[in-house]
């Protein structure tokens, strides 16, 4: 039985053996399924919640609209989470925090922004302290409109992410939600998400810049950084002639 | 409770501005960041806990982590629509940030509010203030007890609580939380009928599980040894810092603006003011008890009582006319459930003067993190979070 392993990058005693035996990747499969159950079943959250949507997020835990019974459990930490909910505006000073708090979730993990201030800054967008919607900085599974969203319309986000869920364990093509549509008086926020083709590389350029103004985050030796990004521009704008 | 010695020390009054340098280097001191992302930061604040041990020799609290320049907008935005973003405040009792940005505009543009809105907006406020400290109890439980110990059961009671006052607000205005229920010159939702018998069996519920609360929580042994002694804010130093509100009180200052300066109909009733004397988390807890009862006793003398009469001035602002727009100034003040809540306007600005010129909000939770500096050196990690609990800050009203 001869499988093409060129592109297998993931390797185990167990998981080599496993694969050798003919018949045994039925198996591989129908633990799979068991393992989507699971984490379907099993929504940690992790709350990132900063502000008004906050409070209702503690009634979403609370005893009218318990969030227990469908497994999903609040949690303190991110290494323990599945999802993280953000709940609230989120502001230039704490938005690389959440980014940091986000890469230290295990995979496989999702995010919810609850709230009009997470989804798109709502009135606040143009204010010179506040990020447009979070999905300017994360991937975003599921938005939940409203401001704040009712309890019962958190519990509905969460349904939601539970069928993704299920949608992605039984093969189907499941895409990042888009943005709830404006209303028609409203302007968009002018950051381009992640991922949006008229997002241009000086907008990474200056995050990043902005990120280091707060001088803070030294340690990670941001003038590196912002140097690698530099050259990174330079080598566009030189391919730009030859196409 | 026997203290250790220096540990009594240390707690009496801290020096916020310590030198580090002089401190003895054989101690090693740990830094510790406590937020912005913690269980029990309510919601996004940062201190920088200095430690010697387990034992905190200085801190440092950093804010802003939430800043939506709403003092900016205000400058933009007309009075009218600036209503329902000041909801978004102090986002656990955004009654009180309606009516002091109201009242401030009334102040600002001489408008006589008809005593049947002054009525519904104490009924409102008094309500508001069951609520806010409902929530305060359940996460100051929740602090103390951990997300998975004994301390998430009285959470979820105080909320399962909280919600009767929410559907009542519900009923009148349309929205759980964020009502937009002010104008300016009177109220947006008159009271529906039958209304007044919702309001009673909300409040009596509330108040018929008030003492199975006392029981769960302010007479268990654990509790008072985690609170007794912990965070002395006396009142000199409350009034040194300008703290208002229940820690205040707390502290035995007797000092409550809908008593010593009313507002709205408090002048025709009368506002029975609590306070302690020890001024640590436990007094603080134990006055806020009995402003729950005190605001339950002053919802049922209210909510029978509300007279006849149109429920806004003369017919209602909708968009106040750049002419009528006062180029003076004003400020007005409310007790919100955290403390002194003003508003201080120059009128005259944008928007051919339908918007303030500058709003300075002066918010009772700024003020009281000021003091977890001088109370919190000599105290352990765990304190802090029962002192951070008991204080109540809001951080959307601290950053603004």
């Amino acid at each position: 039985m001869a499988v093409d392993e060129s592109y297998r990058t993931y390797s185990h005693p167990v998981y080599d053996f496993m694969m050798k035996v003919p018949g045994l990747d039925v198996m591989t499969t129908t633990v799979d399924k068991l393992l989507s159950f699971g984490s379907e079943a099993s929504l940690w959250i992790f709350p990132v919640a900063t502000s008004c949507c906050g409070i209702e997020f503690m009634a979403l835990a609370a005893s009218r609209v318990d969030a227990d019974r469908m497994g999903a459990i609040v949690r303190g930490s991110p290494r323990h989470s599945d999802v993280m909910i953000v709940a609230g505006t989120i502001t230039v000073k704490m938005a690389p925090r959440v980014k940091k708090l986000w890469d230290q979730m295990p995979e496989p993990k999702w995010a919810i922004a609850v709230g009009s201030c997470a989804i798109s800054g709502d009135f606040y967008r143009n204010i010179y302290s506040v990020v447009p919607g979070i999905d300017t900085f994360i991937p975003v599974d599921v938005y939940v409109p409203g401001c704040p969203p009712n309890p019962e319309a958190m519990m509905h986000g969460l349904i939601r992410l539970q069928e993704k869920i299920r949608a992605s364990a039984n093969g189907r093509d499941v895409n990042r939600e888009a943005r709830p549509e404006a209303v028609h008086h409203q302007r968009l926020p002018r950051l381009p998400i992640l991922g949006d083709p008229a997002r241009t590389s000086e907008l990474d350029r200056q995050q990043v810049a902005s990120a280091a103004s707060l001088g803070w985050w030294d340690e990670l030796n941001l003038e590196q950084a912002l140097d690698s990004v530099a050259k990174d521009l330079a080598d566009e704008s030189e391919s730009e002639p030859k196409v | 409770m026997e203290m250790i010695p220096h540990v009594a020390k240390a707690r009496r009054r801290a020096n916020p501005y310590l030198d580090l340098g002089s401190y003895d280097p054989e101690a090693d001191l740990m830094v510790l960041n406590l937020g912005p992302q913690h269980p029990s930061t309510h919601g996004v604040f940062r201190l920088k806990l200095y430690l010697d041990g387990e034992i905190i020799v200085k801190v440092v609290p950093f804010v802003g982590y939430l800043h939506r320049g709403v003092e900016k907008l205000c400058e933009k935005l007309t009075m009218v629509q600036l209503i329902p973003i000041f909801d978004k405040n102090d986002y656990v009792s955004p009654m009180m940030n309606e009516q002091s940005l109201v009242m401030a505009f009334e102040a600002l543009l001489g408008i006589e509010v008809p005593r049947r809105a002054r009525y519904v907006r104490t009924l409102l406020a008094e309500l508001q203030r069951i609520a806010s400290h409902l929530l305060w109890l359940g996460a100051f439980a929740m602090d103390l007890g951990g997300a998975l110990g004994g301390g998430s059961t009285l959470f979820m009671y105080c909320f399962r609580e909280r919600e009767l006052i929410l559907d009542v607000f519900e009923d009148l205005t349309g929205c759980r939380f964020h009502y937009n229920t002010h104008m300016i010159g009177g109220n947006r939702h008159d009271v529906p009928a039958g209304w007044a018998t919702k309001v009673h069996a909300a409040i009596n519920a509330i108040e018929t599980r008030l003492p199975e609360y006392e029981t769960f929580l302010i007479t268990n042994d654990i509790y008072i040894e985690r609170t007794r002694g912990v965070g002395v804010v006396d009142g000199q130093l409350s009034m040194d810092l300008g703290i208002t509100g229940p820690v205040l009180r707390a502290g035995g200052v007797d000092h409550d603006l809908r008593r010593d300066a009313p507002y709205h109909c408090y002048d025709e009733i009368e506002v029975r003011v609590a306070t302690a004397t020890a001024g640590d988390c436990e007094a603080r807890a134990a006055v806020r008890m009995a402003e729950i009862r005190e605001s339950i006793r002053l919802v049922r003398e209210l909510i029978d009582n509300i007279p006849e009469g149109p429920l806004g001035a003369r017919k209602p602002i909708k968009t106040p006319l750049a002419e009528k727009a006062a180029k003076g100034h004003a400020y007005a003040a409310v007790e919100s459930p955290r403390g002194e809540l003003g508003i201080y306007v120059i009128g005259g600005g944008d928007n051919k003067g339908a918007s303030p010129y500058r709003l300075k909000i002066r918010s009772p939770s700024l003020h009281v993190l000021g003091c977890l500096p001088y109370i919190l050196p000599g105290h352990s990690v765990s304190d802090a979070v029962a002192v951070l609990g008991s204080v109540d800050p809001i951080m959307g009203e601290v950053d603004r």
